[in-house]
């Protein structure tokens, strides 16, 4: 943590960044994401379990866009959401400097996005067996059970788009749900409504959703949503091979064509 | 229960349509229910929610006045999803009405006064309510000046009424066309309409001044009524936020503490300058 | 004020008049994720006994999410609409706490004193609240802060105290004496009792009065922005809160048939406020998130005389950036 606040301060001081985003302290069980300025709120950062956020959303927000030289600190999941989104050509007008705290708890300052690449390829995560475990559950059921499973925890759903507020990859200025010219998706938070909402975020998310998880970690109901992108990133990468979150150029499976495709239809 | 569901709209017919300027129309609306028109009043200033059903309610004041029975109108751009679909609407078509909502132009503390309306495009409506009180009681009031204009020629509101108003010979009217609108045929000024009162020069003594419009034209013209003497708290105006419920419970329209459909939308300068700058 | 006991193990008894009474009884349940909701319950098994706090308020009784106002069918001779008031079923409400009964004084307040909301007005009616006060609080709890405690009968028409193997249960209402009446032999009367040593201790946070008298100036304040840079933007915290009664009304239809209905909706959502020309007076989120505790603090005793904050913590336990009202509170009227 020391290592943290000594380097982002270095950072200020050299004018590599005007803004860092990581982590404060919260209530017992928690960390909140913290928007440093200047050196003297550096002593803010901390770094412990809590720290779950994947803080990649916070580089949409209009304010960190203008701060233009942005250091940002996360884990795992934050790194590939940078990579994803650098793939899909997000950000290429604020200079990122990016960190993260490995597993042996080593402060580490990437000094290129090549070297966030090596990283996260070393250390590419994999479903945890719990959601391995859920995720063979829902497959197995009938077409017709699986309808009733969803369907049953959609009802509950309240369209709060907390799902949607903390996915990096969720940066739409106006989303579908946004547009009522037509009116694509029911405001109202009823279970139809609410099936078409997820379904529809499903399929916008297919093949660049990271796992990070934090969806369904947040969900104020408890629906575990998450396991809808990760079955889809299952399936797309039996079919394509993709990789999501693995390369900052990889572009993603469903915008992409390789002239090697096992489909012949395009050539 | 004796709690009247408010929710529950009029239904209202379209009696005449007015195709005002392009996108902008002027329903005249009756009540389909006799009993129900009897017992509806409303002054001006108050606004209603006008919907079509299966799409939606859109927010506008009731341009017509208390005075002329039997009818009100709403004029509209169709911009939106709901006032594209009321636009579509033909003659004797029904469409629902909430309303009346909002407080209202306190007029009769206007009687023996001379008053100056600043407004532009389609400010004009909710202020055309207030003038058709104000001729309708002519002796009433003291020198009426109306400063109107719109961004050209086409889209001037109510070109019959203004030239009506022109005629009567007891209106200053001042209609102006930003420049670069004009036509070669048009007679009227060309400027900006902050400039043309800017140009002349509004008395403020024994005054009241109504500015409704465009964001920018209230911004440019207080500073030009504050030149010419006017105090902030004899300058009236309509907020305009979004709106749903119409009734001071849904929170779209709030601006501090205050709803601007229930606590507005007609407001003093001076009490829009003690409000936080949410609107 | 009539004070009775009534012993836990004549709960499920209580439970089955109520349920054969033909209402609506709605209880705190624990659900897969582990997180305890208010939901229709048939029987007392399903009730979650030993909980803290509900995920979400109890407020969907009187303000449900989706509330359709009325159905309406266009036919060759005209349109008929339809409004719901009659459907409306009556209501009990167990084992919400003393904050959310308060929540309930607020709601009332502020959907019956001007311009009284029909729907409300019949949903209250037809409602019945019996609390059950707090023996266990976590430090998001903060009712004390906001001048409510854990054994307070504000709200109530019943508040319970459970003491060891029976409840104290304190008869405030008209409506709490018939539930009472309609199982009469599973109460007996008792002299009051202090419940002091039955209840949580929570953690006191600010004096209200200080906040109350700094936030008036509070407007301005540049630590709005670092208190408000993690907010998200999402509606979790006004969905979970038990005094937030913002909605939108959208229309539904089916053809020639339809229903207008109001839900839910969140001054922290970036269209809040946002007029169709694209002017939107609430434009980032710093200036969202300061609506939200400015109206909690200072617009809400401006207009109704009272905060309509209660303390539950809710907002806390649902954020996704973990943002605290009280911390934000404390900081951003700091000298």
């Amino acid at each position: 943590m020391e290592q943290l606040q000594n380097k982002v301060a270095e950072l200020f001081e050299k004018g590599t960044i005007s803004l860092m985003i990581g982590f404060q302290d919260g209530m017992s069980k928690g960390a909140v994401p913290c928007f440093v300025e200047s050196v003297e709120q550096v002593k803010l950062l901390i770094y412990n379990s809590y720290c779950k956020n994947n803080l990649a959303v916070y580089l949409h927000k209009p304010e960190v866009k203008q701060a233009k030289k942005v250091g940002i600190f996360g884990n795992v999941a934050t790194l590939r959401s940078i990579l994803q989104l650098l793939s899909e050509n997000q950000f290429w007008n604020i200079e990122l400097t990016v960190m993260t705290i490995n597993a042996n708890q080593e402060f580490i300052l990437f000094e290129s996005i090549a070297e966030v690449e090596k990283y996260v390829q070393a250390n590419f995560p994999q479903l945890t067996d719990e959601e391995k475990e859920l995720i063979e559950k829902i497959n197995t059921m009938s077409r017709q059970e699986r309808w009733e499973y969803w369907k049953d925890l959609f009802s509950t759903c309240i369209k709060c788009y907390a799902c949607r507020a903390v996915c990096p990859m969720c940066y739409c200025p106006q989303c579908t749900v946004e547009s009522n010219q037509p009116q694509w998706i029911k405001v109202s938070a009823q279970t139809s409504g609410n099936m078409e909402w997820h379904t529809m975020r499903a399929m916008h998310l297919a093949g660049r959703c990271i796992n990070c998880g934090e969806c369904g970690r947040i969900c104020p109901v408890g629906i575990p949503v998450h396991l809808l992108t990760a079955k889809m990133n299952l399936d797309l990468s039996k079919e394509f091979g993709s990789k999501t979150g693995y390369s900052a150029s990889n572009g993603y499976a469903l915008n992409s064509f390789n002239p090697n495709d096992k489909e012949g239809f395009i050539r | 229960m004796s709690i009247k569901n408010t929710y529950i709209p009029y239904k209202m017919r379209i009696a005449n349509i007015v195709e005002e300027a392009p996108q902008v129309r002027t329903y005249r609306l009756e009540f389909v229910n006799p009993d129900e028109a009897k017992q509806f009043s409303f002054k001006a200033g108050q606004f209603a929610e006008y919907g079509i059903l299966g799409e939606g309610e859109s927010t506008f004041c009731i341009a017509s006045s208390p005075t002329r029975e039997g009818y009100i109108e709403c004029t509209f751009r169709a911009s939106g999803r709901v006032t594209k679909a009321l636009a579509s609407c033909e003659q004797n078509d029904i469409i629902t009405l909430r309303g009346p909502y909002g407080n209202t132009f306190p007029i009769e503390e206007w009687y023996g006064k001379n008053i100056v309306f600043i407004t532009g495009g389609i400010g004009l409506p909710p202020l055309r309510c207030v003038i058709w009180n104000l001729l309708d009681h002519r002796d009433k009031f003291g020198e009426i000046s109306i400063y109107y204009g719109a961004r050209t020629t086409k889209d001037l509101v109510y070109k019959h009424e203004l030239e009506e108003w022109q005629n009567r010979g007891d209106i200053n009217l001042f209609v102006t066309v930003d420049p670069g609108g004009e036509i070669p045929e048009w007679k009227g000024h060309v400027g900006f309409v902050p400039t043309i009162v800017e140009q002349n020069a509004p008395k403020s003594e024994n005054a009241i001044a109504i500015v409704a419009g465009p964001p920018i034209l209230i911004k440019m013209s207080m500073p030009i009524l504050a030149k010419n003497g006017f105090e902030n708290k004899n300058i009236f105006t309509t907020l305009e936020n979004r709106m749903k419920c119409g009734v001071g419970k849904c929170g779209h329209c709030t601006v501090g503490k205050t709803y601007v459909c229930k606590d507005g939308p007609v407001f003093t300068y001076e009490e829009v300058l003690t409000m936080p700058a949410e609107y | 004020m009539e004070t009775k006991l009534l012993q836990s193990s004549d709960i499920p008894k209580l439970f089955d008049n109520l349920i054969k009474s033909g209402k609506v009884i709605i209880a705190p349940i624990t659900k897969k994720s582990g997180k305890v909701f208010f939901e229709r319950i048939s029987s007392y098994d399903q009730v979650e006994k030993d909980y803290i706090q509900t995920q979400f308020s109890a407020k969907s009784v009187v303000f449900p999410k989706v509330e359709e106002l009325f159905t309406y069918k266009k036919t060759d001779t005209g349109i008929e609409i339809t409004d719901t008031l009659s459907q409306i079923p009556e209501v009990v409400v167990w084992g919400l706490r003393p904050c959310d009964s308060s929540a309930f004084d607020y709601i009332s307040e502020f959907f019956l004193k001007e311009n009284p909301d029909a729907y409300f007005a019949r949903r209250k009616e037809l409602l019945t609240l019996i609390t059950i006060s707090c023996p266990k609080a976590d430090d998001a709890c903060f009712c004390t802060s906001v001048e409510l405690n854990p054994g307070s009968t504000a709200g109530s028409d019943i508040l319970l105290t459970q003491m060891g193997n029976e409840y104290y249960a304190e008869i405030i209402t008209e409506k709490g004496k018939a539930v009472v009446e309609s199982s009469s032999d599973l109460f007996t009367a008792t002299e009051p009792k202090t419940k002091d040593e039955f209840l949580a201790k929570i953690t006191y946070q600010f004096s209200l009065e200080e906040i109350k008298e700094r936030i008036k100036t509070a407007y301005d304040n540049a630590q709005w922005k670092h208190e408000s840079m993690g907010c998200y933007g999402c509606g979790a915290c006004a969905f979970a809160c038990p005094t937030c009664t913002c909605f939108d009304i959208q229309d539904e239809s089916d053809g020639d048939e339809g229903s207008r209905k109001r839900c839910w909706d969140a001054c922290g959502l970036s269209l809040f406020t946002k007029h169709n020309s694209g002017h939107n007076p609430r434009k980032n989120q710093t200036e969202r998130r300061r609506q939200r505790l400015m109206h909690k603090f200072k617009y809400s005793v401006e207009n109704l005389g009272i905060v309509s904050c209660v303390g539950c913590g809710r907002c806390i336990r649902v954020c996704p950036a973990h943002l605290n009202i009280f911390e934000n509170i404390l900081n951003v009227t700091k000298e």
